[in-house]
Parts: structure tokens; C-alpha cells; sequence
């Protein structure tokens, strides 16, 4: 049970290093927090308001105190338990919002500290190399799945990065399932077409960033260009597929309806046929027409595999119209 | 976790094993509260794909998202099928407060997080590189399980790159530094682990290190 304790002025209630499951709420008087500045190594002193908790941290973290309670004049406050601190901090939102914010800024804060130690130190963070060097340590290890993953990644956040063009030609290496340039070629490559296929997919993934920041229209022409002139291939059909995406969203939905029609009826097999059935439906909802969206809903429920995000969106979408 | 988290099933992604959920170095905005399978945080140190941490459901990950828009530090993979709410800093506001649980947790996880970095902040503020190295086995230690408190050795099952990246040191500038601790049989060095022969020694020297600095 939570119990008030009066502590005498001058008193402690507990030093720097002691371990305990205490935490506390201040009553009346008051108490303050000796501890040391980590970075200035200054002495410090923070006034407990009355109402407020301390020793949360050290409490529940499981680690020893990092300051001293020194009690300044007769207080008293309530004890709990961490257990029974859990218990009234469920039952308050409130409480955990607000320390949630406190530790927030507290963790930021250190966060920060830290990485500025780093940055004048030796070692220098860079994300981009980083990055691109995830991707092709997957690719060394033959881990294709990740390695695409990683490259595209890295085309998406820096479409005309220092490796650009290297991870264009990495990622086309990872797709199909060779460690490409990496290492010598272990299947062959049609060598002529080489270069001009590593164009493509620049163009493509360029296409494809332009999408991500929501320039559609610019978007919609690059994939144009794409399949106009590097007509087949792979990167025509997912260059159609994504034309139809830029319809949708720039709210042309008889031409994404259209154009996802050809698509269909040229490649019945399309990777993202699901996808593209699931913009047809959104189309015809969005224009009114819900008997087709419905239609096109349920067809993607009856082919999907359920644990697509396609599937949930389907079935949400339907139960919205249905009611 | 037996909460009923079925009016978040908006915010719920799918992965496949050995899907990567995200990757080291990309700009990170979403966390996630696994549901079902488990999820290893995996960093790639010197082409050696290093194991950091195998999470299960009801565990939270990639919250440092919540707070600022920074580099991932670390790739999370998918084991299993896994299932997880993917929340950003826009929903955060409503999981917490629908489901408190999940906001005393991740309450907890905060507190631990900063115990962690003000320790590694400690190693860092060291001028001396031998005191920053001994510093790192110090912390480790404190987290150790140990059977034996009044023994002196401490075997650690970490690699030369591990201590560089907590000292905030390059790799060839920690293996030095270890060589001379070994050259005065402070410390073994194994391929699978290293240890140190008096635990004890390395805390007098990190603390007078310490106490020097404060008063020059």
C-alpha cells in the first residue's frame, strides 16, 4: 500500500548509488536533487515541486540512484511501490503522457550529446555509404532479397547520390539473382545490352523517387519515357504499373481504370496485378460507381493471399461500402 | 500480451522471414510493437552480419523514431512470419492513450535507454583512450550476471569491434590499446571472447583517470 512518510529537514531520502524500487510523490515541504552535470561536471540542485514524482527513473529502469534526495525543510511525501506506481499510472494516462514527454527530451537530449562526442571524434557517420554498403553486403552473401531491399532503399532517399548508378547496377544485379559486377560474373549477362539496361534503371528508380515525393505528374512522364523508349523488358512492366498509380493519385481514375485494363490484358501475369486490381476498385469507388468497386474488391479477396496488405485494404474497403 | 489491441489493426504490417522491416543507415520515421513471430535487430560491422537482439512479440522497436527523424542505427529482419503495428509520430498520440500498457512500456524502455547512453556518454567524455577502453569492459560488467561477485576475472563474449564502437574509437586505435593491456597481461584476447583478469584494477584506473580530468 502507498504510505506518506515525514522526513525531518536535513534529512535523506535516499543517496546517489542506492538501489531501490521506491518512487515518490511530494506532498508538502521541500526536497531537492543533488546530482552532478554529466557534461561540466558542475554541481547541480533541481526543486521537487509539490505534487510531483521522483526516483521514477532509477525505480524502474532497475539501476541505482544517479542523485541524492536531500529534504531542504519538513516534508512529507507518499511512497509507492513500483508495482503500485504502475497500478495508478494505468488508471491516469495523464501521468504517463507527461513523463513520456520528460524522458523524451531527456533521451533526445543525451542522444544528442552523444553524437556530437562522436562527430569530433575519429569516426565519421555517413547514412548514404552506409547505406549502399548494406546493400552490397547482401549481395556479396548472396542474401538477394535484402540486398534489393537495401539498394532500393538507397535509390529512393538518393536518386542522384555519389553510387547512384553503381547501386542501379547492383540492385539490376540482386533482381536477378546474381551477384553482378561484384564478383566475376557468374551468369552471363547479354553484354551488349549492358549499359543501356543500367540507363533504365536510372530512369526508373529516378521515376520512382519522383512518386515518393508526390510530384506525380513529373512522375507519370518519366514512367512514359521509360516504356516509350526502352519499350519491354522488365522495367515496362513495372514502369506500366507504376503510370497507373500516378493516375490514381492525381485523381484521373477513368484513365487509371483504362490504363490498368491494357495492363492487365498485356501481361495477365503482372507481379502487381493484385495492386492494380485494388486502384481499379478504389477508382470506381471514388467516382461513385460502388456495385464495380465491389466487384473488384471482392475478386481481390477470392485471389489474394491474406496476409497482403492488398487483402486487408480490400476487405476494409468493402465492409465500408456493405456496412 | 493480453491486451486487445484490435482497434489498432489499421496500423498492421506483415512480413515474411528474413524481410527486412528496415535498414541501418535509412531515414527512420515509423516504430512498431510486434504481435506475432519475432523480429532480430541485426547490424553489419566490418562484412560480419552481427546479431544485436532477437525481440518477441509484445516487445517494441525502432522507437527512436518517435523522437527524432535520425538515421537507423541498426537493421531490424524479420525471423518469422512476423505481424507488428507500425505506428509514427502522428498516431503515437492515440496508441498511448488507448492503450496505457503499451505507453508504461515503452515508459520503461525510455528509462533504460537513458541510463545506457549517459553511461556510454561517461566513456566518451574520457581524454584518455586506455581509460575509454576499460571504461567499455566497466559498463559491460554492469550488466553482467555474475555468479562469483568477489572474483576478480570477467569473461566478455565481444569482439575488438564492439569495444571500438562503444569507445567511440577506430578499430586498429582499440586493437592498440588492447595489445598493451594484453602486453601487460591485463587482458586475454580470444577469438570468441575476451577477458579481463582483474575487473577491480580497471575501475581504480578508469576512476583516477577520471578525478585527474575534473581537476586539471
Amino acid at each position: 500500500m502507498p504510505k506518506a512518510v515525514n522526513y525531518k529537514a536535513n534529512s535523506i531520502v535516499y543517496f546517489r548509488g542506492d538501489t531501490s524500487e521506491k518512487v515518490y510523490i511530494l506532498k508538502s515541504g521541500r526536497v531537492s536533487l543533488n546530482y552532478n552535470d554529466i557534461e561540466t561536471g558542475q554541481e547541480m540542485h533541481d526543486l521537487i515541486q509539490t505534487g510531483e514524482f521522483f526516483g521514477v527513473k532509477s525505480a524502474l529502469g532497475k539501476y541505482p540512484r544517479e542523485e541524492t534526495a536531500v529534504v531542504l525543510t519538513d516534508a512529507t511525501m507518499i511512497s509507492f511501490s513500483v508495482p503500485e506506481f504502475e497500478q495508478i499510472a494505468l488508471q491516469n494516462t495523464r501521468i504517463i503522457m507527461k513523463m513520456l514527454k520528460v524522458f523524451s527530451n531527456q533521451l533526445r537530449r543525451i542522444h544528442k550529446q552523444v553524437r556530437n562526442l562522436l562527430m569530433s571524434g575519429a569516426q565519421t557517420n555517413d547514412p548514404e555509404a552506409g547505406l549502399f554498403k548494406i546493400g552490397q553486403y547482401y549481395l556479396k552473401s548472396r542474401k538477394f532479397k535484402q540486398a534489393v531491399y537495401a539498394l532500393r532503399r538507397y535509390l529512393t532517399y538518393y536518386p542522384a547520390g555519389k553510387f547512384s548508378s553503381e547501386a542501379s547496377s547492383l540492385l539490376e544485379s540482386a533482381e536477378n539473382g546474381s551477384t553482378g559486377n561484384l564478383k566475376n560474373i557468374s551468369r552471363p549477362v547479354p553484354s551488349n545490352k549492358g549499359n543501356q539496361l543500367t540507363e533504365v534503371a536510372k530512369s526508373y528508380y529516378n521515376a520512382v523517387s519522383l512518386f515518393s515525393q508526390e510530384h506525380y505528374l513529373e512522375a507519370l512522364k518519366e514512367f512514359q519515357k521509360i516504356i516509350k523508349e526502352n519499350g519491354g523488358g522488365e522495367y515496362e512492366a513495372k514502369a506500366q504499373y507504376e503510370i497507373g498509380r500516378c493516375y490514381f493519385n492525381l485523381t484521373k481514375y477513368d484513365q487509371c481504370i483504362k490504363h490498368y485494363t491494357l495492363m492487365i490484358q498485356k501481361y495477365p501475369k503482372h507481379p502487381d496485378l493484385v495492386d492494380a486490381l485494388y486502384h481499379v476498385g478504389n477508382s470506381y469507388e471514388s467516382m461513385g460507381n460502388k456495385a464495380k468497386a465491389v466487384g473488384f474488391y471482392k475478386k481481390i479477396l477470392s485471389m489474394a493471399r491474406e496476409d497482403l496488405p492488398v487483402y486487408r485494404k480490400s476487405k476494409k474497403a468493402l465492409k465500408k461500402i456493405e456496412g | 500480451m493480453s491486451l486487445d489491441l484490435s482497434m489498432f489493426d489499421r496500423f498492421a504490417v506483415t512480413y515474411q522471414p528474413e524481410d527486412i522491416i528496415f535498414c541501418e543507415h535509412e531515414p527512420g520515421d515509423t516504430f512498431y510493437l510486434i504481435q506475432s513471430g519475432r523480429v532480430q535487430i541485426v547490424k553489419i560491422i566490418d562484412d560480419i552480419e552481427k546479431n544485436i537482439d532477437i525481440l518477441h512479440p509484445g516487445e517494441i522497436f525502432g522507437e527512436m523514431a518517435i523522437l527524432e527523424e535520425a538515421p537507423r542505427s541498426a537493421s531490424a529482419v524479420a525471423l518469422d512470419q512476423v505481424r507488428a503495428l507500425e505506428f509514427n509520430r502522428e498516431n503515437f498520440e492515440i496508441l498511448m492513450k488507448g492503450t496505457p500498457q503499451i505507453a508504461l512500456k515503452l515508459l520503461k524502455l525510455f528509462t533504460k535507454r537513458i541510463y545506457d547512453q549517459k553511461r556510454r556518454f561517461l566513456i566518451l567524455t574520457l581524454n584518455d583512450e586506455q581509460a575509454k577502453v576499460a571504461d567499455v569492459f566497466l559498463m559491460l560488467s554492469e550488466t553482467q550476471h555474475i555468479e562469483d561477485p568477489d572474483k576478480d576475472e570477467r569473461v566478455f563474449n565481444i569482439a575488438v569491434d564492439d569495444i571500438a564502437h562503444w569507445a567511440g574509437m577506430s578499430p586498429e586505435r582499440s586493437r592498440a590499446v588492447l595489445n598493451h593491456f594484453v602486453s601487460q597481461r591485463r587482458v586475454e584476447i580470444f577469438p570468441d571472447k575476451i577477458v579481463v583478469k582483474n575487473i577491480n584494477d580497471f575501475a581504480r584506473f578508469v576512476n583516477s583517470k577520471r578525478r585527474q580530468q575534473v581537476t586539471d
